[in-house]
């Protein structure tokens, strides 16, 4: 019997090994390799130059019976860009939930006339303006005036809620002046308050590593997506090469499919060694770093990424045996795209769920998804990495994953071993269920 | 001690039952044909052998025990569905298929190249699968049956599709291999192949064993009725009342004679002949084993819906034997 399962797991090797052999030798896995980081790296610069070039110039009207108004409202604007500027250089990582501010921000003082509104509107069309905001005098007294801003196209709203922010200041400003105190204190009370996040864990910030986890997580979607797939083509390759007949003649089905996912994810494993090489080198070389105008920095301990290797390794070999699965019941390539949704949608529930695990990790939402194995991988390996599940948890997502890997693999093999001798049709439900039962 | 033994073996596939008590005994050393028509059931009896499907009822034996995967290293394969890797150069293929049969990759290659040398494939080792023709896949894979020196070798239409030359060559490697002590069964659907070559058949239909044997008993079971005639001049001879059928060709005829016609009846017929015609050739055989089995159906299953998958070639010789 051990002799048996040691000629197994040299079978499984041998398939393995072939199947790493063939995928990597490939044309595909070579411009994969090259085109998807050239992909993204394409797709984060051109973002950021887009979005930098587009927000160089804000030029507004205020519309207003008092003419010191725009030049007050233009100050009080230049004062917050500098702010956030000074902030955003403490802050490294942090991503300004504004956007980034305009350079040159100018306002021009418009006083209220007979068809002026027709006169701003030709300016917005013609791209002179980016926008206009209109004052309304308060009508009678002991209110406020009210303000309507009228941005050139929609995608604006974050400059409207900056110069909500920046009016506020320019009123209690003038109310403050009118109560005769003078102008250094008047800044001095208007200083905006930042708070320095102090982490009790480690000294990186949480805000950084949440950042690093959602990286890493989104690579093992990619990856999992990609070579689960790969899995399921190859199985459906084995029937559409009628080799199966051979292979069965020699090694168990069991052995096939494990090798199969090994030797397929082990291509995966490569393909990602590849990109952290490539972006070691990257960042290591100062001129990349600045790419996206933030700067990039690795902020994981050594145990949160032990566990993404742990729960990456088991989250691939999971939804690949699911893939499998695909692959043993379907007939083309064509078929299993319209099974694919198996493979997405917990995949998706997953980002979907990332939401709200983000700022409790440790809910009882939480605990209970994460030992769910189909939400395991992504789920625990969140909450290993930003909360604090209890090691009993840890053990029991990591013994419970593994369980189902071994017993879809079992299942996999059985509607393989039966689904190709009996091609044809795509099977139904209760056919696949008899064919488990087959032996 | 048998090698392969199938005893009262069973198999269904949802509603078809495809292999119906079927007991067969395959001797060391000997050639063992296994004949039916298409859907009789061979590939799935061979499929039990080899343990790819498990019988329903029934026990498989080989090597005198009972089935156990550890046999397969000792069994050479070939598949009636012909398969290898596409994208895969050809010795590497070769390589691997030997290496999961236990042998080590250096002894694979070195084996591969020697046999790619007896069957006159040599220059298709570097190449990649996809780009071989239909023949040439057909004896790499023959070569991947044989690469691990199996005691056994199980062979699922190996001659189907290949051009006369190269079947003789791979039938000549066969009788080769059984001279050197392997055990051989094949399957056919072609009758003729099967007479020059195997000691034993068995014959199958419907699941069924409908006739086993070996070759020459089978044969002798059968009453020599079978006339080949050459001849030139007068053809009134072919009307002789122990005649049953005609066949007729240009200056030749194939003849069956009445069952109830006796022994002399061919030596009666070719008095008759030489009375008005030249006579060039005449030779009294037994029935081919086509003819045999197309018997042997219509004893075992009288009603002519068990014989739907023969009709095609038993419409064939009716219409020849009409012209009598």
């Amino acid at each position: 019997m051990l002799n048996l399962r040691r000629a197994s797991m040299r079978n499984v090797w041998i398939i393995a090994h072939r199947e790493y052999m063939e995928r990597i030798r490939t044309r595909g896995f070579l411009i994969t390799t090259v085109m998807i980081p050239l992909i993204i790296g394409a797709f984060a610069f051109g973002s950021t130059f887009l979005a930098s070039r587009a927000n160089t110039d804000l030029h507004i009207a205020a519309v207003s019976a008092d003419p010191q108004l725009a030049k007050q409202l233009q100050d009080e604007l230049l004062r917050q860009r500098q702010q956030d500027i000074q902030s955003e250089s403490g802050n490294q990582a942090s991503i300004s939930s504004h956007g980034r501010k305009p350079l040159n921000i100018t306002v021009e003082g418009v006083a209220p006339a007979e068809g002026i509104r027709k006169a701003l509107e030709d300016e917005l069309d013609s791209g002179k303006l980016d926008g206009y905001l209109w004052v309304t005098p308060p009508t009678q007294g002991g209110m406020r005036s009210t303000f309507a801003f009228t941005p050139r196209g929609s995608g604006m709203s974050s400059v409207t809620t900056w110069l909500a922010a920046s009016l506020e200041k320019v009123l209690l400003r003038g109310q403050l002046e009118g109560h005769g105190v003078d102008a250094g204190e008047t800044n001095l009370l208007l200083q905006p308050v930042t708070i320095t996040e102090v982490s009790r864990i480690n000294h990186e910030d949480s805000e950084a590593a949440a950042i690093c986890v959602s990286v890493l997580f989104f690579v093992m979607y990619l990856v999992i997506m990609l070579y689960g797939m790969n899995v399921a083509r190859s199985i459906i390759e084995e029937k559409t090469s009628r080799i199966f007949e051979v292979m069965m003649s020699t090694i168990r089905p069991e052995a096939l499919m494990a090798g199969k996912i090994i030797g397929v994810g082990a291509v995966g494993l490569t393909q990602v060694g590849i990109w952290l090489g490539m972006l070691l080198v990257l960042t290591a070389s100062s001129a990349a770093v600045h790419l996206g105008g933030n700067t990039l920095h690795i902020a994981l301990t050594g145990k949160q990424v032990a566990f993404f290797f742990v729960y990456f390794i088991l989250g691939y070999l999971l939804y690949s045996s699911i893939a499998a699965a695909l692959g043993a019941i379907t007939n083309s390539e064509q078929e299993l795209q319209q099974l694919n949704m198996f493979l997405v949608l917990p995949l998706l529930s997953c980002f979907v769920l990332l939401g709200t695990l983000m700022t409790t990790p440790d809910n009882t939402l939480a605990r209970v998804l994460a030992l769910i194995p189909l939400f395991t991988p992504l789920l625990m390996y969140f909450r290993v990495s930003l909360g604090h599940p209890a090691v009993w948890e840890v053990a029991l997502s990591i013994v419970l994953t593994s369980a189902s890997i071994c017993g879809i693999i079992w299942v996999t093999s059985r509607i393989y071993r039966v689904g190709v001798l009996m091609y044809g049709k795509r099977p139904n439900m209760a056919e696949i269920r008899r064919w488990i039962s087959y032996s | 001690m048998p090698v392969v033994e199938l005893s009262h073996v069973r198999k269904a596939y949802d509603t078809k039952i495809a292999v119906d008590d079927l007991s067969i005994s395959i001797e060391q050393g000997t050639m063992f044909g296994l004949l039916g028509p298409n859907g009789s059931g061979k590939t799935s009896s061979i499929r039990m052998m080899i343990g790819i499907t498990e019988p329903d009822s029934g026990t498989v034996s080989l090597f005198g025990k009972p089935f156990s995967r550890k046999m397969l290293a000792r069994i050479g394969y070939l598949p009636e569905e012909r398969g290898l890797y596409k994208k895969m150069n050809v010795l590497e293929q070769l390589v691997f298929l030997g290496r999961l049969h236990y042998i080590s990759a250096s002894v694979a290659a070195a084996r591969a190249k020697n046999w790619a040398g007896r069957l006159r494939i040599s220059e298709a080792l570097p190449k990649k699968t996809e780009d071989l023709s239909k023949g040439m896949q057909q004896k790499i894979q023959f070569i991947a049956a044989l690469l691990h020196d199996p005691d056994l070798i199980i062979m699922d239409e190996p001659f189907s599709g290949l051009d006369p030359v190269n079947a003789s060559l791979l039938m000549d490697t066969l009788v080769e291999l059984r001279q050197q002590g392997k055990t051989i069964l094949f399957s056919t659907h072609r009758m003729d192949q099967v007479e020059k070559m195997c000691d034993n058949i068995a014959l199958i239909h419907g699941g069924k064993l409908v006739l086993s044997g070996s070759m020459g008993e089978i044969k002798s079971r059968y009453p020599r009725n079978r006339i080949h005639i050459a001849f030139e001049g007068d053809d009134s001879f072919l009307r002789h009342p122990s005649i049953e059928r005609v066949r007729r060709f240009p200056g030749q005829a194939d003849i069956i004679l009445h069952p109830s016609a006796g022994t002399e009846a061919a030596q009666g017929l070719l008095a008759a002949a030489l009375a008005g015609a030249r006579v060039n050739r005449f030779e009294v055989t037994e029935p081919t084993l086509e003819e045999i089995f197309i018997e042997k159906v219509r004893e075992t299953i009288p009603d002519a819906q068990g014989f739907v998958l023969q009709a095609e070639s038993e419409q064939a010789h009716e219409e020849s034997y009409q012209n009598a």
